[in-house]
């Protein structure tokens, strides 16, 4: 409403005009008045636009302009190359000279509103007093000379199109706050006369975000955006340039009696110019760097090294991920024999088929043959006949084609000679009993020159391996060609010598050491109706190996036991006639190996599980608890043998019927030992190996010498690369198992490590005599774990670096 | 019987099993061992390889076979051993040769539970979704509807008040000489409050950490004091304080926290009489949002010299903080006790406030909190926070996301007229997805007078490898590899201290550039536009009810 009021008064007042002759716009010639306020009524800004814009096309180009208020006088006029001239009086409006054209020229005789000169294109504006807010905001071209201040965000975002002349603008006070933000170019000129703030002639921080354009000043400021510009002293160049367009400046605003008190000294002026992009990308992004602050500030204040120096034992320094030497988090080692190789570990008598393999590639095929002796004294007849093999059965090699022919090459061993003894230690052993784990004592004490006495109730040396091991399984010329071959060591023997109490007591006084392996031969039995009809294993098989051979032809034989005794009985029992034979067990059968494979081929069947009840013998039937039965003519009990003690005193104790040995295999009077059955019932190769492993403690033990300890941790399979080798083709020789040994935990000296290692971290060392070793150069190595990753033998291992 | 596993593949797992996969290609790997010298967790080694082939050239059949046995470098297919993906093996390979893959289809948690044992590891929660902090919008554009700001141009004060704020007509304030002056012998308790950055470190111990870590966010927090103007603080975690700091006048930039398992104070308490400065403020920890109702364990392994100095306990011993205080039986009584406690050894002259895991009871604690004139503030974490080390399902499966939670807590103060007397501190997946300020901004615009943040700072300042899927995770194991959280020397010695300072330099400016490009657009320049939840905005109907702000899509 008060708007519509407006106008009509408006209307009124323009009749009022006509009436007085009293209007707008005067032109005389070249020169036009324009009234901005007429009758006492404000001409509108468009109305007031309207005849600025025809007097200047009807050829006026001196205006003078009785402003009231109106908005962008003196702006968008282009007189074709001639200069228009605006005198412009009154409280001119925001904008004035805005989008100022080249050539027109625009005096205010007073001071201006907001804006005055924006977005300049070119005009030239003279302010006689004050520039409030947002002068020459975006200007672009032209000139503003100001003779008092500036307001607060004056010369922001000004231009320079490299067309034209930069634009120029002069204040002769101070400006306000935020002067010249994101100015881009012209020069800006703030002369400090009578400023209104003493302090501080630029305002608030001036020049966020300028980027182009110069600013001289002079006078105190007090900062500015160090981000975008320098502040720094005005060069020749700058003083010509300032002195020159000083004149014009101050005599467009009256005042060049202030020329000589300005151009006084090039030290009173400073100027400000935005850093290039370049210069920006250079200043460092923190202000001082994090080093500097550590150095200066930090250890000052906390101390030197940092808060938690006085804790740590390091060197205060950075590491890189790949490192060396000590910084290593782990480390390789040629760790040469550390772990014992599955078939020594395997084997109860610890035999090193790995070393036979090595001497067999060294092309030592005797010495390799000889060494197993250092073990056993009967390989051809354990290894090479009657042991399972549990060295073949756990040997790595057979994960790729089939098991070291360890066998084989223990029965290779048959015609080696004796190992020579050790000089005499004039150390007294008895050895009571001539079975495999006797004579290995026997043997072992004898090679290390101990004299051994051994005790042997029958006429043969051998135990159940002549007793009760079908000769199927052990051809005599074998076993009786080793049994030649211990005799040789000069060992004293005492057969057919039944060890009673009162021997027994003699042994012991003569003796330093008793070994008791008297083996276990007397058959265990259980009663039950009729059992006593019943024959025992051991007596069977021993009275076959003595020659009386039994008449099974036609018969039925059950076997109570499934064990591999069991299966001797029932393989001699089919050799002997017997129509069929059944094995039954109360549990499942403990059988393996050959003794089950030689039984079951002969038709051997086994039945489990069967508790028997009774045994009939008129009916020829064995009757079980469940009820069920089978026709049997003969019986044979075969559930293991016990052993004989009464001739021992009671300081050596026994449980159950078993002597008790402690890991040594001392009894519990400490100078007696025991071992192989006993102990308690095992294999050939437990008897063998508990004789040898027994003859070491007893030898240490006599000769006060430290015991190094043999038992050794078994190599992980994993560690062993499998993948170099190719699945064997050929038949059996030494030197191809010496080839086909995988050499478990035990170096082959095949370089791989050497020529793998990246870093050039391994060399091997020779240290005379064919021995060898392969060592790391600390500062080479990064402990990658390559090494270890693909030595073929699994010797490296790696560790940890501390 | 013959051992399976000596025989073939029984009860092994297969590589598709686990989280990362390990790409190595042959043609371009030299065999040099920087990759399995590095390995945290020995998920690969080098290996042996046999290939094989027949040929047949001639015009009739002509088999020639030939092998080649090639070294490689081998995942392990054992869960002992799994790769975390933490792709130390690509960052020193020359040759980029070999990066781990995730798996999405593992089934790694099906079997990560070996003799018994459940999972336990360090990092966040491992949920890749996008947070509701991520989804709120700054809609308020006030470009002409308000003063509206320029975060290039204008000054701003991005400050907020650590300490109880007593509202005006409490503060015994009197008029001397025509000046208006706190009355000092009103005998009022005037609660001491902090200005400090509205973002903080939060609470990572000595120990959880290793020193150059450590010392590293104490550094830069120190710079960021010092140098830029900016009073960022640090909370001190649960592990005590080197007395070389405690003895500083940079104590001022730290919260002290005092934890159930309280490792370090004696020490903290034998340095009273030489502390030159106050510190920040003391945080009482009650709970951690990474692992609610999980109490903490520094394994022996991380028990050496220096955190047995630091914490006062012996070496190479396990280290428990339970999960909850010892000798406190109620809120009432624990937190009346503790404050006290705190308060006094200080002179009072400290804000002491209390740090609960996001929780549906924080509005109880709260309350209790607004009744007691000693209480400074209430730090809430949300489930989104990290730790080094907690059980896989405290993490996973346990606690309360930050937003709902804070914003309850917030409408709850407003009710009772309290909003800007107590402050309240938000924490937990701030910075989840790397936005530090916009999370940030919304917790403050949902109520939070200040922020905390841990893993992201981690993250940003010292490379941390871990991430959402489970990656690398291994900071309760001592062997991080970037030397972050762990005590061995060798892995540690990896991290520069100056380096992880001048990121939190570059972290903390940059996002104060950024929490100035939201304030600005809505004429926010000195105030912080604390519970202004009319900013705020969700394109999820049921969140924007729940948080109480607006609905935009």
């Amino acid at each position: 409403m008060p708007a519509k009021k407006k106008q009509v008064r408006s209307q009124k007042a323009a009749v009022k005009t006509k009436k007085k002759e009293e209007q707008i716009i005067e032109i005389t010639g070249t020169k036009a008045v324009i009234r901005g306020n007429v009758n006492g009524s404000r001409v509108p800004s468009r109305i007031l636009e309207e005849h600025i814009q025809l007097a200047v096309q009807e050829g006026a180009r001196e205006l003078h302009i009785q402003a009231a208020g109106q908005h962008g006088i003196g702006g968008r006029i282009w007189p074709k190359d001639e200069t228009v001239k605006f005198y412009v009086e009154g409280p001119a409006g925001q904008r004035l000279g805005s989008m100022g054209m080249p050539g027109t020229e625009i005096i205010l005789k007073n001071s201006a509103s907001d804006d005055v000169g924006w977005i300049n294109c070119g005009a030239k504006i003279t302010v006689l007093g004050d520039v409030t807010n947002g002068a020459f905001n975006a200007a672009a071209q032209g000139t503003l000379y100001v003779q008092g201040g500036g307001g607060a965000r004056c010369e922001t975002m000004t231009k320079r199109n490299p067309r034209f002349e930069p634009p120029q603008s002069w204040y002769f006070r101070n400006v306000g706050d935020s002067f010249a933000e994101f100015k881009a170019g012209g020069i800006a000129v703030v002369c400090g006369v009578d400023s209104r703030n003493p302090e501080n002639i630029l305002g608030y921080r001036p020049c966020v975000g300028m980027v182009g354009g110069t600013i001289y000043f002079r006078g105190p400021i007090q900062g500015y955006s160090e981000r975008d510009v320098k502040l720094l002293e005005l060069t020749p160049q700058d003083w010509e340039w300032l002195t020159t367009n000083m004149k014009p400046y101050l005599e467009a605003i009256d005042r060049m009696s202030y020329y000589k008190e300005l151009t006084r000294s090039m030290d009173d002026w400073k100027k400000l110019i935005a850093y290039t992009p370049q210069e920006k990308a250079k200043k460092k992004p923190l202000k001082i760097s994090a080093t500097e602050f550590r150095k200066n500030h930090w250890e000052k204040a906390v101390g030197q090294g940092g808060i938690f120096a006085e804790y740590l034992d390091h060197d205060l320094t950075v590491l890189p991920y790949i490192t060396t030497g000590k910084f290593r988090r782990n480390k390789p080692v040629w760790a040469n024999e550390k772990y014992a190789p599955p078939c020594a570990y395997a084997c109860p008598t610890y035999i090193p088929s790995h070393k036979r393999a090595t001497l067999i590639r060294e092309g030592k095929l005797n010495e390799a043959l000889e060494l197993v002796l250092q073990y056993s004294p009967l390989p051809a007849t354990v290894c090479g006949e009657i042991c399972p093999n549990l060295c073949m059965n756990s040997c790595t090699r057979g994960q790729l084609d089939r098991p070291l022919a360890i066998d084989k090459l223990g029965k290779l061993s048959l015609d080696m000679p004796a190992p020579k003894k050790a000089a005499a230690t004039n150390h007294k052993i008895a050895v009571i009993g001539g079975g495999p784990g006797g004579m290995s004592a026997a043997w072992q004490l004898a090679i290390k020159g101990h004299t051994v006495n051994l005790y042997e109730a029958s006429a043969k040396l051998g135990g159940k391996l002549e007793l009760c091991i079908p000769h199927e399984r052990l051809p005599r010329e074998i076993i009786d060609k080793e049994t030649e071959r211990f005799r040789q060591l000069g060992i004293n023997l005492h057969l057919n010598t039944k060890v009673t109490k009162e021997l027994f007591d003699k042994i012991y006084k003569d003796h330093e050491v008793v070994v008791l392996a008297c083996g276990a031969h007397q058959p265990r039995k259980v009663s039950f109706p009729g059992s006593d009809e019943i024959a025992s294993a051991y007596e069977f098989l021993r009275d076959i190996n003595l020659g009386k051979h039994p008449d099974l032809k036609g018969k039925k034989v059950v076997i109570i036991g499934a064990g591999n005794v069991g299966m001797d009985v029932a393989s001699e029992a089919y050799n002997y006639g017997a129509e069929s034979v059944t094995a039954v067990d109360i549990q499942k059968p403990a059988a393996f190996g050959k003794e089950m494979d030689i039984a079951k081929a002969k038709g051997t069947q086994i039945a489990w599980p069967k508790f028997t009840d009774r045994f009939d013998k008129k009916e020829r039937k064995i009757i079980f608890k469940d009820g069920s039965f089978l026709d049997a003519d003969v019986v044979i009990m075969s559930i293991g043998d016990v052993p004989q003690l009464d001739f021992l005193p009671a300081s050596v104790h026994s449980e159950r019927g078993w002597l008790t040995v402690n890991d040594e295999f001392q009894t519990s009077d400490v100078k007696v030992y025991a071992i192989g059955d006993v102990t308690g019932l095992g294999l050939v190769t437990h008897a063998i190996g508990h004789g040898r492993l027994m003859a070491e403690n007893i030898h240490y033990q006599l000769m006060h010498a430290p015991r190094q300890p043999e038992a050794k941790q078994v190599v992980p399979y994993e560690k062993i690369k499998t993948e170099y080798y190719e699945a064997c083709k050929t038949a059996f020789t030494p030197q191809e198992e010496g080839n086909r040994c995988m050499s478990c935990a035990t170096c082959r000296d095949c370089h791989m490590c050497e020529v793998s290692c990246y870093w050039g971290a391994i060399t091997r060392n020779d240290l005379g005599n064919g021995r060898y070793e392969y060592v790391t150069d600390d500062e080479k190595c990064i402990g990658c774990g390559f090494c270890a990753g693909i030595c073929p033998c699994g010797v490296w291992e790696m560790t940890e670096n501390i | 019987m013959e051992s399976a596993a000596r025989l073939d593949s029984n009860h092994k797992l297969t590589l598709k099993e686990l989280p990362y996969i390990i790409r190595w290609r042959d043609d371009r790997c030299k065999r040099c061992g920087r990759c399995t010298a590095v390995c945290p967790v020995k998920a690969i080694a080098p290996a042996v390889r046999v290939q094989r082939s027949v040929r047949s050239e001639g015009a009739v059949p002509t088999p020639t076979a030939k092998r080649t046995i090639v070294h490689v470098v081998e995942q392990v297919a054992d869960i002992e051993k799994y790769c975390t993906g933490c792709g130390t093996c690509s960052l020193v390979c020359p040759n980029e040769a070999i990066e781990p893959e995730y798996n999405p289809n593992n089934k790694f948690l099906h079997f990560k539970n070996k003799g018994g044992d459940a999972y336990k590891r360090g990092g966040r929660r491992n949920d890749p979704l996008v947070s509701t902090l991520d989804k709120l919008k700054f809609t308020r554009i006030s470009m002409l509807t308000d003063p509206a700001l320029d975060a290039g141009r204008h000054e701003f004060r991005v400050r907020t008040l650590l300490g109880r704020v007593l509202p005006p007509e409490e503060m015994p304030l009197t008029l001397v000489n025509g000046e208006l002056v706190v009355d000092k012998n009103s005998g009022k308790f005037i609660p001491p409050v902090r200005e400090i950055y509205p973002i903080m470190i939060g609470s990572m111990s000595v120990g959880a950490l290793s020193p150059p870590m450590w010392e590293g966010l104490a550094m830069g927090i120190s710079y960021l004091n010092e140098v830029e103007g900016m009073p960022v603080v640090m909370c001190s975690g649960e592990g005590g304080m080197p007395p070389r700091l405690l003895r500083s006048k940079y104590l001022k930039y730290f919260i002290i926290q005092i934890a159930s398992g309280y490792f370090g104070w004696d020490e903290i308490i034998h340095s009273l009489p030489h502390m030159v400065e106050d510190p920040a403020a003391i945080e009482i920890k009650y709970g951690q949002g990474a692992k609610p109702g999980d109490g903490g364990l520094l394994m022996a392994q991380k028990v050496l010299k220096l955190i047995s100095g630091i914490r006062g306990v012996p070496q190479f011993v396990d280290l428990a903080s339970p999960p909850t205080h010892q000798t406190k039986y109620s809120i009432e009584e624990a937190v009346a006790k503790m404050i006290q406690s705190m308060s006094m050894a200080w002179g009072f002259r400290v804000p002491v406030y209390p740090k609960i895991s996001g929780t549906k009871t924080a509005k109880a604690v709260l309350n209790n909190l607004a009744r007691n004139p000693y209480a400074a503030a209430l730090s809430i974490d949300g489930e989104d926070g990290g730790t080094g080390a907690a059980y896989n399902v405290s993490m996973d499966k346990m606690g309360h996301p930050i937003a709902s939670n804070l914003r309850e807590c917030y409408l709850d103060l407003v009710k009772q007229g309290k909003q800007n007397e107590l402050p309240l501190i938000a924490a937990g997946g701030v910075g989840k997805k790397g936005n530090l300020a916009a999370n940030a901004a919304a917790l403050i615009m949902l109520g939070a007078s200040a922020v905390s943040i841990g893993k992201y700072i981690m993250q940003a300042a010292a490379d941390c490898l871990g991430d959402e899927h489970n990656r690398c995770n291994l900071c309760n194991t001592g062997k991080c590899p970037r030397g972050i959280t762990t005590q061995d020397s060798k892995l540690y010695r990896r991290l520069d201290s100056d380096k992880v300072a001048e990121r939190v330099v570059e972290v903390f400016k940059s996002a104060d550039v950024e929490l100035k490009k939201i304030f600005a657009p809505m004429g926010r320049s000195t105030e912080l536009p604390i519970g202004m939840s009319d900013g705020l905005s969700i394109d999820d109907k049921a969140i924007a009810e729940r948080l109480g702000i607006s609905y935009a899509c």
